[in-house]
């Protein structure tokens, strides 16, 4: 395979994100300063992909602009998926613009390029329709777990075949993990449509699942690699702190770029730091960010774009995202927000374990001072009790407490 | 406003002489696209020329039988002739010696052409160009050498002109530079020219501007510039920063709403490490040497001019008596212009003909002269004592998008820098800004309101203060793109003459932002109101407007300067999708060219 072509699913909100994802998919989310889909382009721009389709589909508008037509000097074509209707569905939307084998990898989840390399490498050469990456984890049951058949395995083939594959598995098995790069053959989609559509969505999973079954003899295997590295997924917006720090202590290796193909500094050249400012490593600082006398940035804090941090004010542990505005004497802590956030002079967000409800779930004791989606603007002098969730577009008047969760659009007095 | 390309293989690589010709055109279509040919050099000339787009000349050459050495080509805008296979360029002579293309005017053309009539030349199309091959015959017939034939014949000419021609029987493309752009590509398997760098960027990045009385000599092994005395000029190779990359329209339907989704990128891109909130200060580098002028006049065409109409204001407001000039208009008005004055050219292309010529003329008066542009490198950026460059990147769309955004954050820079005047709370709604647009155009009514309206009589824009250029430029897009009538007016202009125009199915775009009188506006809006018509509220809310109007356009809250600008983007999306679901050739209107290179 010396021209490799990667599809790469980028089409799906990512609901359990919300209210972050109110404008932009979860592909957009920032991984520390930058679009986790950046880092998956990374790594497949690493692993000597040479050309990339990706598949969009909510506010796609916000994949296209950002990344235009190429990345890192390898073309990107936009195939746009209307409805979401599943991975599976998502694929074969782009079924008219690859042709022979391709890789296809998950937008929204960060992934080694390791992983991408073994998978490549074990299926070039082998006679299977499938190719999966597979990872040895202890906490499978969230993700995707597989059952391969170690009797398979043979001297000169890293690869294994898979007999079961199993979403969230309840059971205790020895699954490995699914880690959502796969170097599938053409007849994928037609395994796609020949597989009957769960809750009325197509799943790529459901459709190797039935190459497996569907497996005797005569048929081409579908067959995994278990790999080593990286593998980061956020599933709900605190993960984001933990997407950043991990992506701090991972050990670098190889090009590390800054989401738009420019080699990664902690500090950008185009950011203003005051002389009695100071920036605590592990932090990142993005372009044009602005940090005022006396403040402190870091450790484990992440500044977008654009991000300023006004004297006296403490950033750590914390991702901010672009245009994100920190005032005079605040104090940030464990916090994620979305884009244009303005947390006010002498706000504190103590950080710390707290309750964090979603929908009708409760996560008790997680390490969230607070998320703020795109927009919130707190006036100065609030304080947030740990686990607060508050929508785009809210308001927190001065003064005012803020717990639990708040919705998009409302006010908070105090 | 035409595109010219040329190109000379050194045989090493395999590059194919049509390729290069073909890639060019279709990287110069911008500027015209109602006609193109291609000319290609060895033991004899193979031209091959086509009315419409660059499709119908691809079918024409689609047999294999254009194949040479050297080859030009060029993509036509009409000036002089309807479009037609004979008026499109190349031209030669009788007898296929050379062929011949040109972007510009030459404006003795009648004369030289009743000259050689006389003579028994004959000539086959209704263009000014077609002198050139006719007049470069004449002097090969008396026995001179390609060279010398071609510069005795650019030495008759008059006007504006990027010309280069080919010769039967050699492989050097020759090339000459007044008044139009041309820009030499020194690559490793060959050498390029062209109007403008998109046309070979793909081939290579490094470049010779060549100024305005120089010819070149494009050989397989050479590129060399001389003077028109034939000396050897001292050149210098640059190297460009665009990519090739950037002319996709990355999954969007046309470039111009690609461009107009680029332009909160466009705005960080022009304020980048030029604006400071914490230290409150804005500081552009090439401004430093621009001292606070007596007085500023603006010149600019199209939306560059409504742009200007904007800096006006800031300046004005800022104590500095400014206007704003339609730059075709400059010399003719008899603008007194002298030394204690600042002439500002605001081009996007930084090569629009009447621009440059009024420039031209300031800095012949000894006026202190300073580019606005996009084009780095370009001859207005040149020519001028200083240059602003406005960092938007490469635009596509014939309809300016994010050029005219970012022409007016470069205008609120240079307004405050020179002055010294702006507040805090301008940095920081400067910084602002590139958020509130995304906000806008993640959630624009604008779709909803093309679909009620696009099949209305007429689209009429009001606005005051700052919102009165944006009304003029909302209308300019609207024009443009989805070829209805509309008009944009000053708010209270309407009440003295338009407003007989306004009926039921004359819908007005109403842009009421803070601190623009927005009360006054409201009046006006009233006034259509009792006509019967549909009144769309582009607002942040200030005023109330929305109890009068049948649609509201949301712009979020700004600095009073700023609003207008995000308001812009509202009537941006309204055109497009009329333009959209009226089926119009949105990036290539009719009759239109993104670089206008004659006046």
């Amino acid at each position: 395979m010396s021209a490799l072509s990667a599809v790469v699913l980028a089409a799906g909100e990512g609901s359990r994100l919300r209210p972050l994802t109110r404008s932009r998919p979860k592909p957009m989310l920032p991984a520390a300063t930058t679009p986790i889909l950046a880092r998956v382009l990374d790594e497949l721009v690493d692993a000597g992909v040479t050309d990339i389709t990706v598949v969009v589909g909510y506010r796609r508008e916000r994949v296209q602009s950002y990344f235009g037509p190429t990345y890192r000097n390898v073309p990107l074509t936009y195939v746009g998926q209307r409805t979401q209707l599943g991975t599976g569905h998502a694929l074969l939307a782009a079924r008219a613009d690859v042709d022979g084998s391709m890789l296809v990898i998950n937008g929204d989840q960060i992934v080694d390029r390791r992983i991408i390399s073994d998978v490549v490498s074990a299926h070039e050469g082998s006679d299977s329709v499938a190719t999966l990456g597979l990872l040895r984890r202890p906490d499978v049951g969230e993700y995707g777990g597989v059952i391969v058949d170690d009797g398979g395995r043979t001297e000169d083939d890293p690869s294994v075949p898979i007999v079961d594959l199993v979403e969230r598995p309840r059971d205790d098995r020895d699954y490995l993990l699914n880690a959502g790069v796969y170097a599938l053959e053409p007849a994928i989609f037609e395994a796609i449509a020949e597989t009957e559509p769960r809750t009325g969505e197509h799943s790529l999973i459901d459709a190797i699942a039935h190459l497996v079954s569907s497996c005797d003899d005569s048929s081409p295997p579908v067959r995994g690699v278990e790999s080593d590295g990286l593998w980061v997924d956020a599933t709900y917006p605190w993960d984001l702190l933990e997407v950043a720090a991990e992506l701090f202590d991972r050990e670098t290796g190889g090009s590390d770029t800054d989401g738009r193909g420019r080699q990664a500094r902690p500090v950008s050249p185009s950011a203003s730091v005051h002389d009695r400012a100071i920036v605590r490593e592990p932090a990142v600082v993005a372009d044009d960010c602005e940090i005022g006398p006396g403040a402190v940035v870091g450790p484990y804090a992440c500044l977008g774009e654009n991000v300023t941090v006004d004297a006296g004010a403490v950033v750590e542990h914390s991702v901010l995202d672009t245009d994100t505005r920190v005032g005079p004497n605040a104090t940030v802590v464990e916090c994620v927000t979305g884009q244009r956030v303005e947390i006010g002079a002498d706000t504190t967000i103590p950080g710390g374990p707290g309750d964090v409800r979603v929908g009708d779930r409760v996560f008790e004791g997680e390490n969230l001072g607070a998320v703020l989606a795109d927009r919130v603007r707190d006036e100065g002098g609030v304080t947030y009790v740990p686990g607060a969730v508050v929508g785009p577009n809210a308001t927190v008047r001065a003064g005012g407490t803020v717990r639990g969760t708040v919705v998009e659009g409302t006010e908070v007095r105090s | 406003m035409c595109g010219i390309i040329g190109y000379v293989g050194d045989q090493r690589g395999d590059t194919d002489v049509l390729d290069v010709l073909m890639t060019g055109l279709s990287g110069l279509e911008y500027r015209g696209y109602d006609s193109a040919g291609v000319a290609v050099a060895d033991s004899s000339l193979a031209v091959r020329k086509r009315e419409g787009d660059l499709s119908a000349l691809e079918s024409a050459v689609a047999d294999g039988s254009v194949e040479g050495a050297a080859g030009i080509g060029h993509t036509r805008w009409s000036t002089h002739g309807p479009p037609s296979d004979v008026n499109a360029h190349p031209h030669t002579d009788a007898d296929d010696r050379v062929a011949v293309v040109h972007n510009g005017i030459i404006e003795n053309y009648g004369s030289l052409r009743d000259e050689l009539e006389d003579r028994g030349y004959e000539f086959e199309s209704e263009t000014d160009t077609e002198v050139v091959p006719h007049l470069i015959a004449d002097a090969l017939s008396g026995g001179v050498e390609p060279e010398t034939a071609f510069r005795r014949a650019i030495g008759r000419l008059e006007g504006s002109y990027a010309i280069a021609a080919v010769f039967s029987g050699s492989e050097t493309v020759y090339a000459a530079r007044e008044e139009s752009p041309l820009v030499l590509g020194v690559g490793d398997g060959g050498h390029y020219l062209a109007s403008d760098v998109p046309a070979f960027i793909e081939y290579t990045d490094r470049v010779i501007y060549l100024d305005d009385g120089e010819f070149a000599t494009i050989e397989p092994s050479s590129v060399v510039v001389t003077d028109d005395e034939g000396t050897v000029v001292d050149t210098s190779i640059e190297t460009i920063e665009w990519d090739a990359e950037d002319a996709g329209k990355s999954g969007y339907d046309h470039y111009m709403l690609k461009e107009i989704h680029e332009q909160p990128t466009a705005i960080r891109q022009c304020l980048s490490e030029r604006v400071t909130e914490l230290e409150g200060c804005i500081d552009v580098d090439s401004l430093a040497s621009v001292s606070v002028p007596d007085r500023v006049q603006f010149v600019a065409c199209g939306t560059s001019y409504h742009a200007a109409l904007y800096g006006t204001r800031l300046l004005r407001e800022r104590g500095v008596p400014a206007t704003a000039f339609l730059a075709s208009e400059y010399d003719v008005d008899a603008v007194p212009i002298g030394d204690d004055a600042l002439v500002v050219g605001v081009t996007q292309s930084g090569e629009t003909a009447d621009t440059m010529g009024a420039l031209r003329g300031a800095n012949r008066v000894g006026a202190t002269t300073l580019a606005v542009t996009n084009v780095v490198g370009s001859s207005a950026a040149r020519e001028c004592d200083h240059a602003m460059y406005v960092r938007a990147g490469p635009e596509i769309g014939v309809a300016a998008t994010k050029t005219f955004v970012s022409q007016q954050i470069a205008l609120v820079m240079l307004a405050s820098e020179l002055t010294g005047e702006y507040g805090d709370e301008l940095v920081a709604a400067l910084r602002d800004l590139p958020g509130k647009i995304q906000s806008v155009l993640d959630a624009s009514a604008a779709r909803g309101i093309a679909t009620e309206y696009r099949d209305s009589d007429a689209f009429f824009f009001i606005g005051r203060g700052y919102n009165a250029p944006v009304a003029l430029e909302g209308a300019l897009k609207m024009k443009e793109i989805t070829y209805r009538h509309a008009e944009g007016f000053a708010a209270g202009e309407l009440k003295h003459g338009p407003l007989a125009l306004v009926t039921d199915r004359t819908p007005v775009f109403a842009l009421v932002t803070g601190g623009s009188n927005p009360t006054k506006t409201i009046g006006n809006v009233k006034e259509v109101e009792t006509r019967g018509a549909p009144v769309v509220a582009v607002t942040d809310g200030c005023a109330d407007v929305e109890r009068h109007a049948d649609f509201v356009l949301e712009v979020p809250e700004s600095h009073p300067a700023l609003a207008p600008v995000i308001a812009n983007v509202q009537l941006q999306l309204v055109s497009y999708w009329v333009a959209n679901q009226l089926g119009r050739s949105i990036d290539k209107p009719r009759n239109l060219a993104k670089s206008v290179t004659v006046e």
